[in-house]
């Protein structure tokens, strides 16, 4: 009981932490603090002013270039994870749409060396659990090494396959079959800086 | 010397099937095909006083047995009705008394006697909690199937399948007729493939909580241990019925190959060395052999591979997707799955890959057949019901019948038999 009690509460603490968390987000943006400056009384104000001014400037002008550089990775990041590889049933040769597409995919590695993709082989719903995880696995292996060849390092490169077992769409339709034959991409930063 | 007793009733029942009925003290006028069925009388049990049964009464128990295992045709009757039983062609039936004691267990007395003569071919007693009423009756029901057939039984097998709980894909077990089920892998990743060890001490099968396919050992009421964990991704685990060595699928780049290991010390080694990818291995009921599923041909084919990994021969030809195939425990036969316009059924072939008969036809998706220990009947799953569920159906594709409900059930493994150490 008090075992289960001690659970709650740490988990009540975890939530809390999480939600001040994400609320201490916005605060790095400077500029509700700029307005607050006092701005009447006092002698030497002026000078104050000018000072904590160009301080506060300069800290969010740091600030925002982190926001933009944090905000343009994300954006690379989205634009990889949202698109997947289609392939042809019972396939893995890239179709020319998947070339595009990761051709792409590449220019944003070749140039953000801190990314790590793991390149994720899936099927559709036909077929065995077990022919389908070795289909996969031939999906992302075909992703990894068209990626390779385009000047990617292959030791930020990883695939593993799933097989059957994470279907995008449901369904047993051709619809449904076409989105989950694919490679989805998951992307990390490494924090080597 | 019990082992070559059993093992010349074996041979005396494969060769002369007509004349076993001889051996016997009973006339027995059907042969041991499974496609005949032997009509078997069930009559209710006394009771003494009332008894609350957790699920079902005793006589409902061994009906479904009786129908279920494939070898009996149930002739169920109020009393004991002679008219009835031979009307049906009943020449025994089963019965019983049942008591409840002061300690809340349940004593069941279980009997089986010659319908005409009334002679009693089999009588056994059991005293148990009131949930293990079903795990008793099932074991008198093997007895019986012993007493009659000389052969063992699998009412007292069990299931090892996929169940999808609160979304997950989850690892259970429950009683071969899909009762008494237990949740065994509880985390929040992907659980599948589950093979049972040699024994039936535990499972092995495949998670993906590390985001690949990882294959993990447990034992029952113990613990899990990752296996092979040399390599990246494994799965497509089979157990070597004779030593418990463990063939499995193993995935490197764009690559998959049949390694072998041991799961005690973790080492393993490279079992083919083909050129395609390779899933899916079995091995032979006296694990002389290897059947296994190769691409080698350009889709996915069934091959047969001695168990050297030399002498590699290609089994099935009809079709372009033949996979999952297993060797039948009383050897003479393969079963396997093929998909023709996008639709798995379940087929059965020679071991040369002749005589193939289809067993499945016209109702959904028929995957992942596994023979029962006794190679009589094929359990699969199907989602012809609407969503995947698990079915029994006897060896030459009647009798289907569903034995779980629910959300989605899939990927069934039946276990050995669980009476081992009393037949060798």
């Amino acid at each position: 009981m008090g075992k289960v009690f001690k659970l709650a509460l740490m988990g009540t603490a975890i939530a809390l932490f999480a939600w001040g968390c994400s609320k201490e987000k916005p605060e790095t943006d400077p500029q509700p603090k700029t307005a607050e400056a006092p701005a009447d009384s006092s002698l030497n104000l002026d000078a104050l002013i000018a000072d904590t001014l160009s301080a506060d400037s300069l800290a969010r002008l740091e600030a925002e270039r982190l926001e933009a550089e944090r905000a343009r990775l994300e954006e690379m990041i989205n634009r990889i994870m949202l698109e997947d590889v289609y392939f042809d049933y019972d396939r893995s040769d890239l179709t020319e749409n998947a070339k595009r597409l990761l051709a792409q995919v590449a220019e944003i590695l070749v140039n953000e060396t801190r990314f790590i993709v793991t390149v994720e082989g899936h099927t559709d719903a036909r077929g065995t659990e077990d022919y389908n995880i070795s289909l996969g696995a031939r999906r992302s292996s075909v992703v990894r090494e068209f990626l390779i060849a385009y000047g990617v390092d292959g030791s930020r490169l990883m695939s593993v396959s799933y097989g059957k077992e994470r279907p995008k769409v449901l369904g047993s339709d051709e619809s449904a079959y076409s989105k989950n034959r694919r490679a989805h991409f998951r992307v990390s930063i490494a924090n080597n800086d | 010397m019990k082992k070559m007793k059993l093992f010349f009733c074996a041979i005396a029942l494969m060769l002369a099937a007509p004349t076993f009925a001889a051996i016997d003290t009973i006339a027995v006028d059907v042969g041991i095909s499974v496609f005949q069925t032997m009509p078997i009388g069930v009559v209710p049990f006394e009771e003494e006083g009332s008894i609350k049964w957790t699920n079902e009464a005793p006589h409902l128990i061994l009906t479904r047995d009786a129908n279920l295992t494939g070898r009996f045709e149930a002739v169920p009757s109020d009393k004991f009705d002679l008219v009835l039983f031979s009307k049906k062609r009943a020449r025994q039936y089963v019965t019983g008394n049942a008591a409840k004691l002061s300690n809340g267990k349940i004593k069941l007395d279980c009997y089986l006697y010659a319908a005409e003569t009334k002679d009693l071919l089999l009588g056994e007693s059991y005293t148990v909690k009131p949930y293990d009423v079903r795990q008793a009756i099932h074991s008198f029901f093997d007895k019986v199937v012993y007493r009659l057939f000389g052969e063992r039984g699998i009412a007292t097998t069990k299931l090892a399948y996929v169940s999808k709980i609160d979304g997950m894909k989850q690892v259970v077990i429950s009683d071969y007729d899909g009762f008494s089920r237990r949740q065994i892998t509880r985390d929040s990743s992907i659980n599948t493939m589950p093979v049972w060890q040699k024994g039936n001490k535990g499972l092995v099968y495949v998670n993906f909580r590390k985001q690949r396919p990882n294959l993990y050992a447990i034992t029952f009421g113990g613990k899990e241990t990752p296996l092979f964990t040399q390599y990246k991704q494994t799965f497509s685990p089979a157990v070597n019925p004779k030593t418990g060595e463990l063939l499995f699928s193993v995935t490197e780049g764009a690559k998959t190959e049949i390694y072998r290991g041991d799961m005690k010390t973790g080492s393993a080694q490279k079992f083919l060395h083909l050129k395609s990818n390779q899933v899916s291995p079995s091995w032979s009921p006296f694990a002389s052999e290897v059947l296994f599923t190769s691409d080698r041909g350009g889709s996915p084919q069934v091959y047969a591979v001695g168990k050297d990994g030399t002498d590699v021969r290609r089994i099935t030809y009809m079709g372009h997707y033949n996979e999952r195939a297993s060797w039948s425990p009383e050897g003479d036969r393969i079963v396997y799955t093929s998909m023709d316009d996008g639709k798995m059924n379940i087929y059965t072939c020679a071991l040369d890959g002749t005589d193939i008969i289809q067993l499945t036809s016209n109702a959904g998706n028929n995957e992942h057949p596994t023979w029962s220990p006794d190679g009589k009947l094929i359990a699969f799953a199907s989602d012809r019901g609407g969503n995947y569920q698990i079915y029994i159906m006897r060896k030459d594709g009647s009798g289907v019948t569903r034995i779980t409900n629910g959300t989605e059930n899939t990927s069934p493994t039946w276990s050995w038999f669980f009476d081992e150490k009393k037949f060798k």
